[in-house]
């Protein structure tokens, strides 16, 4: 079951920061984080996988953009 | 003439010192483009000028957001090297004729276990605990998605500096955020 991380509304680089914390917290597992901008959406995926967390889905809902990360 | 010298002799008594905020001894450098900008401090720097890139003060509008800020008493020979190199300021300044001092060009924000600079319109972001980049983003410059895939994951110490990677003014506003972090985490 996915942990979700909801990320909108927050200015870069709080987006990236929600998501390292909750990476910090779990060796392994599935995230979901939602964002709302294409910039958000790069920067996490592209810290994600700098800590060796893949990103195995991405989706969009309206303006809204879900990555689904997994180690 | 009497009262000149009676205030003096109180001066030397109780120790004051004539005060200068160095405003004075200071000149700054306004350009129409930030790519001057660049240009010149390179110039300056490498023939041993003593100068800074910093945010033009409010009273002073420019078409560009950095000026450099020089000693007053070089004006001449630093007139002569620009004009030698065909970089010509808009403008050259004493600081002292300005109202407010030239801004700080960085923005610091600690978000707790992080903490980001910004630099004009690039930020970077690292963890404190590793001093490991986690973010790098701003700008509109099309380097900016390498700069950062080349830097993010990397320790601050190792990641190779933006301006040996980045060639435009992206990457030269990251460089100076990224200098203002080692500055903050010397290693």
């Amino acid at each position: 079951m996915s942990e979700i991380v909801d990320a909108r509304g927050l200015s870069c680089p709080q987006p990236v920061l929600l998501v390292m914390s909750k990476i910090q917290k779990k060796a392994s597992g599935e995230i979901e984080v939602i964002v709302d901008n294409e910039v958000s959406r790069e920067n996490i995926s592209r810290a994600a996988r700098a800590k060796g967390w893949e990103v195995r889905e991405e989706r969009r809902e309206g303006e809204d953009r879900h990555l689904i990360l997994v180690r | 003439m009497f009262w000149k010298k009676l205030a003096a002799m109180a001066g030397n008594v109780v120790g004051a010192k004539h005060k200068t905020d160095g405003r004075s001894e200071k000149g700054i450098l306004v350009f129409h483009h930030t790519s001057e900008v660049i240009r010149a401090e390179s110039l300056l720097k490498e023939a041993g000028y003593t100068v800074s890139v910093k945010g033009p003060p409010p009273d002073l509008r420019t078409g560009c957001d950095l000026v450099i800020e020089f000693p007053l008493v070089s004006q001449l020979k630093i007139a002569e090297l620009l004009a030698g190199a065909r970089i010509t300021p808009l403008k050259i300044l004493p600081l002292q004729d300005l109202l407010l001092e030239p801004v700080g060009l960085f923005h610091t924000k600690d978000f707790g276990d992080y903490v980001m600079v910004r630099a004009a319109n690039m930020k970077i972001t690292i963890d404190k605990n590793d001093l490991r980049i986690v973010n790098v983003s701003g700008g509109g410059c099309p380097d900016v998605p390498f700069l950062a895939e080349s830097l993010v994951g990397k320790s601050l110490h190792e990641a190779p500096p933006p301006r040996s990677i980045g060639h435009t003014l992206c990457g030269y506003a990251l460089q100076l955020a990224y200098e203002e972090l080692l500055r903050r985490c010397p290693g």
